[in-house]
């Protein structure tokens, strides 16, 4: 089943969902080794890796989000109205965190006047006009706290999913998981 | 010998009394700046101190002209922070054993196109090389443009893993320009 139904997320929802987790743990994984790099030319491949996955996250989620707007999604389970309103809050934070942390990153890596390219294949252009310090800066700041934001709402809403399997005995989780049956 | 001596003395009076004019150059308003690729993209660079020692130079007595300029490498901006803590490293101009660049010419002529030619020596990196600068001068402006193109690993700029010419281009576009006093 491609598209969502109203009992569990559709294929590409979750190929979105899972793939973009993994892209940001290895892009997390990443960004925090590279700094410790030495400076050589393998410093400078690794963090042109850094940003072509980057950018390849922020398209894939501005894809994703592009779906699921357009798609209806699966009910929300029973449960408090606070339990509603805190997974809404966290599900549109990590959107908007999803596109700042890249969106931050280009905006560094441009005013830091570095060249940028996806995979070597597309030049992308930068959002300054050469090098900029204070606003690079300011991009540096922001990529490095936006990134522990979103490693602690990872945490939270992984967590959530895990209470909601095991201690809820419900289907939030079962039904992002592919292959797992459609509950009633 | 003392023929020898003679002569030596009346030819470098003869010299030096052949009309060129030395100019010097007004630091304030002269530029030293290159061009160079970096992961595919060109990048632009300057030395903020450099000083033209000696600028002799007449377009009608061109055997008597001389350039004699030196740069202060530590100078360097490419307006990148990172790139410019790293350039006066070990791995690229290696400021500490070699703080100055040295132009020194040797010869003055006429290009094919009737552009005017220096050669000299480019002294970098402690590496002494032999370089031709196209000259431009325009009485009119009192200005001096000197243009070449060098290739770093001549000079051993970027060695070892930096010496792969896909990340840092070899060839490296410079241009001077120099505003004249008086």
């Amino acid at each position: 089943m491609l598209r969502n139904t109203d009992a569990r997320w559709g294929a590409i929802a979750q190929a979105f969902h899972w793939g973009i987790a993994v892209l940001i743990v290895v892009q997390g994984a990443i960004g925090l080794s590279m700094v410790e790099l030495g400076t050589t030319p393998t410093k400078v491949k690794v963090f042109a890796l850094h940003k072509s996955i980057g950018l390849t996250v922020l398209a894939l989620v501005l894809l994703r989000l592009a779906w699921r707007l357009g798609q209806r999604t699966p009910r929300e389970p029973p449960g408090p109205r606070w339990q509603r309103v805190a997974a809404r809050i966290s599900h549109v934070l990590l959107y908007l965190l999803l596109l700042a942390l890249p969106l931050s990153g280009w905006l560094f890596n441009s005013a830091a006047n570095f060249p940028l390219s996806w995979f070597g294949l597309v030049r992308v252009p930068s959002l300054t006009h050469g090098y900029e310090p204070a606003l690079k800066a300011l991009a540096h700041g922001a990529h490095e706290f936006l990134f522990w934001l979103l490693a602690v709402l990872v945490a939270v809403h992984a967590a959530a999913a895990l209470w909601h399997h095991f201690r809820q005995r419900d289907d939030v989780l079962r039904r992002m998981l592919p292959g797992a049956k459609e509950v009633r | 010998m003392k023929t020898i001596m003679a002569a030596v003395v009346a030819l470098t009076a003869l010299l030096a009394a052949a009309p060129v004019h030395a100019w010097t150059s007004d630091p304030a308003r002269s530029t030293l700046s290159f061009t160079a690729t970096y992961q595919g993209e060109s990048f632009q660079g300057r030395f903020r101190r450099f000083e033209a020692k000696t600028l002799d130079y007449d377009p009608a007595h061109l055997d008597a002209a001389r350039f004699d300029v030196v740069v202060d490498i530590a100078s360097i901006d490419t307006a990148n922070s990172e790139r410019d803590q790293a350039l006066p490293g070990k791995d690229f101009f290696d400021t500490a054993r070699f703080p100055q660049a040295h132009f020194v010419s040797t010869r003055f002529r006429k290009g094919a196109d009737g552009r005017v030619l220096a050669d000299g020596t480019l002294t970098l990196r402690g590496v002494g090389k032999p370089v031709t600068l196209g000259v431009t001068f325009d009485p009119a402006r009192k200005t001096l443009d000197v243009a070449t193109t060098l290739h770093r690993l001549d000079f051993g700029i970027g060695g070892g893993d930096w010496a792969d010419t896909s990340m840092i281009g070899d060839e490296v576009a410079v241009h001077g320009h120099l505003a004249l006093r008086p």
